[in-house]
């Protein structure tokens, strides 16, 4: 089924719902549809033809058009095809029917539209503020036009999110903001019975950093990549390359092929340098630092190898629309070819201890299950999904760069467990080794830009995913004037995997809370922040500062 | 006198808590990348600890966000006198390409004293050793700061202009 036949098929069934229609590039599509049948429509596109949710977004079209535009983006991966379906909201009334109730997914997502457009979900089951600070302003919107992007309204003090309220008898752990394992500030309040642990709260979006507003009001197409690399230090090159890539869709640029083959070498390196970093880390909460020690060992001599293809160890600064800054000189291909041939060896090795380790497996097997059906209705993405036998992968169902025309395996676990996700990583390291190799030996002579010379169209927009270590990171670009785009949206992978944290939880011993947490490799930077989910009561408490300070300092000095 | 007592304290064994106030996991990845085989930041006799107590040195990455502030000024008190406050990374510095955005405090040195600043985007694992060893007294500072003076014809805000 193309794009256009599956857009016809929706036409079909909703009639004058469906107000415009557009399938522009291949697996792109493009609904317009009416705001009262946002329901019924995520309800056919989820349900019935087995899309899935990605994220929502919001652009204040005011200016243009005096309405909001909130855009719900689906994925059918079997058919190949991204799914945008546009609602036009009325400025007088911003609200819209919460699509949560149907597609559990949408929960984060329809929240952070609220805060930054301040668009409401009407029947959101958690009304709660997501992204900004809890001192914010409740009728300040940052995303809107007519808020500049220094605004900095004073401090409040003694503002905090409501809590939700542990069950009966439950005791309640609070982890973080601060906590050894975890790199970066998050917080997240598991309430247990015993040894074990149940309901998880949590509060999360400590890193925001306004990336989306800088891009769509500041910054130039050319400088997006920049702040785009930054979005997240481990994983950069991937933001980068999806924005692009979006770009480019957009205005219809030709890439060159040889820049799709340098994009692909640099991401499939970013991955083994990502994996074996996290596989460090996960030693490291479980208490075993020589693999921490082994593995960063291993992985140094690529970040030396990076050093002296792009200039810096990690955020490359490679990527630009239409190409790349940098070639990869046919000098460098042994060098290349030597560092992988060795962490392959050394990997190999790794690869065969850790299912004959006790220790390791003790504390991997049968820990934090994630059941294939929760991961798919949360949404999980990357190696979180395909270690729980969801057989999604962006390289191979949407590709993108050179994925096309390189064998690359779906390394797919059914044991939805920790050891499950550990063996995925370790299997796909192997595997990106193999692609790189690939594509050093298919890599054509070429140029590394695209000759360009007319300006971006506005108006025009464009998807792209592309498959980071953590998973599927997801960038839509409404094309603007001023040569910036008017409105840039980044999913990233932990976005969609941190919402798969409370049922994972629950039943494990709290001690195996860090490694659950730390299994699908978090980055809240990515992110951009925190709160907390779910409880077995609905029960809303407000905590004043007093008590949560209380908790807090309880932690800390315990 | 403080900083005499301080190096005099530490040259011997350096406990640093890592504190992310709002990085992007870049200058993270680097600091762990310190205290791995091919860096070696232990031989120093310094230690990564769990806990702001036990803490001598706070290292802090990224630029402070809104939400993080009551959580690091809590977490500063917690740490025992005398400390340093190590401010890694150019966001760290002075807020880096986030400075003017609506969810950002700015520089460490906006919420806490901060003893010596380590720039970079990420700093390279070698300039984070210096910046250690600088604070040790085992080498010698290599720049200085200048003071930029703030004319009083500008407006008070700051706004970015950026080249099309």
């Amino acid at each position: 089924m193309s794009a256009q036949q599956l857009g016809e098929t929706v036409k079909q069934r909703f009639g004058d719902k469906v107000l415009d229609l557009s399938a522009p590039d291949l697996g792109q599509l493009y609904l317009t549809i009416t705001p009262d049948s946002v329901v019924p429509v995520a309800e056919y596109l989820y349900k019935d033809l087995g899309c899935r949710f990605v994220v929502n977004s919001g652009t204040d079209r005011r200016r243009e058009r005096g309405k909001f535009l909130i855009t719900h983006f689906f994925t059918q991966d079997e058919e190949k095809i991204y799914i945008a379906v546009h609602t036009e909201v009325d400025e007088d009334h911003p609200q819209i029917d919460s699509i949560t109730p149907t597609v559990p997914a949408a929960n984060w997502s329809e929240r952070e539209t609220r805060d930054m457009i301040g668009v409401v979900p009407v029947g959101h089951p958690d009304p709660r503020r997501l992204v900004v600070a809890d001192d914010w302003p409740e009728d300040l919107f940052p995303l809107r036009w007519d808020v500049e992007h220094g605004t900095k309204p004073p401090p409040v003090e003694g503002v905090a999110m409501p809590r939700l309220d542990p069950p009966e008898g439950a005791s309640v752990v609070p982890i973080g903001p601060y906590f050894p394992v975890l790199e970066e500030p998050t917080y997240f309040r598991v309430c247990g019975e015993g040894e074990e642990g149940g309901g998880v709260d949590h509060r999360g979006f400590y890193n925001h950093r306004g990336v989306e507003k800088l891009g769509c009001s500041v910054l130039t197409y050319n400088q997006v990549p920049f702040i785009a690399e930054r979005i997240c230090g481990i994983c950069g090159f991937v933001h980068s390359s999806s924005y692009c890539q979006a770009v480019e869709l957009a205005a219809g640029l030709e890439v060159p092929e040889r820049v799709e083959y340098i994009r692909t070498i640099m991401l499939e390196l970013e991955r083994i340098e990502s994996h074996s970093l996290w596989l460090g880390i996960a030693g490291h909460i479980i208490g075993f630092d020589t693999i921490l020690m082994q593995t960063w060992r291993m992985r140094e001599p690529l970040m030396w190898l990076c050093e002296r293809i792009s200039g810096n160890r990690k955020t490359y600064g490679m990527n630009l629309i239409g190409g790349v800054r940098r070639d990869i000189e046919p000098e460098m291909y042994d060098d290349i070819l030597e560092v992988i041939g060795n962490i392959e060896r050394e990997w190999q090795a790794l690869y065969d201890a850790i299912p004959g380790d006790g220790t390791l497996m003790a504390r991997l097997q049968g820990t934090g299950v994630l059941p294939t059906e929760v991961a798919r209705e949360l949404g999980a993405a990357g190696p979180t999904a395909r270690g729980s036998g969801l057989a999604i992968d962006v390289r191979i169902d949407h590709p993108y760069a050179a994925y096309d025309r390189l064998d690359v395996k779906k390394c797919v676990y059914d044991g939805c467990d920790n050891l499950a996700r550990v063996l995925v990583r370790l299997d796909e390291t192997l595997d990106a080794i193999n692609i790189i190799r690939q594509a050093l030996r298919d890599m054509p002579e070429g140029p590394i830009m695209a000759e360009f010379d007319e300006e971006i169209p506005a108006g025009r927009e464009a998807m792209n995913a592309v498959e980071a270590p953590r998973g599927e990171v997801f960038h839509w670009v409404l094309t603007g004037t001023e040569n910036r785009p008017e409105r840039w949206r980044v999913r990233a992978p932990t976005y969609a995997n941190l919402q798969n944290v409370p049922p994972m939880l629950k039943g494990n011993a709290l001690a195996d809370v860090p490694i659950c947490i730390g299994s699908f490799d978090p980055c809240f930077s990515c992110t951009e922040r925190m709160e907390v989910v779910d409880v077995n009561s609905g029960r809303v408490r407000v905590y004043t500062q007093e008590e949560m300070l209380a908790e807090t300092q309880g932690h800390s000095e315990s | 006198m403080f900083k005499k007592l301080c190096q005099k304290a530490f040259s011997k064994s350096l406990w640093v808590y890592h504190v992310n106030v709002g990085a992007c996991n870049g200058c993270d990845i680097e600091v762990i990348d310190v205290l791995t085989p091919y860096y070696d930041a232990e031989r120093f006799g310094i230690k990564l600890v769990a806990s702001p107590r036990h803490a001598d040195v706070l290292l802090v990455c990224g630029p402070v966000t809104r939400q993080v502030v009551p959580a690091v000024k809590r977490l500063y008190d917690a740490v025992p006198d005398p400390k340093l406050v190590i401010a890694i990374g150019s966001c760290a510095v002075g807020g880096g390409i986030w400075f003017d955005s609506y969810n950002i405090v700015g520089g460490v040195d906006a919420i806490l004293p901060v003893d010596y600043h380590i720039p970079g985007c990420p700093p390279r694992p070698e300039a984070i050793l210096h910046g250690i060893a600088v604070a040790l007294g085992l080498a010698e500072k290599q720049v200085a700061p200048v003071h930029l003076k703030q004319l009083p014809d500008r407006p008070e805000s700051v706004s970015i202009k950026t080249p099309v």
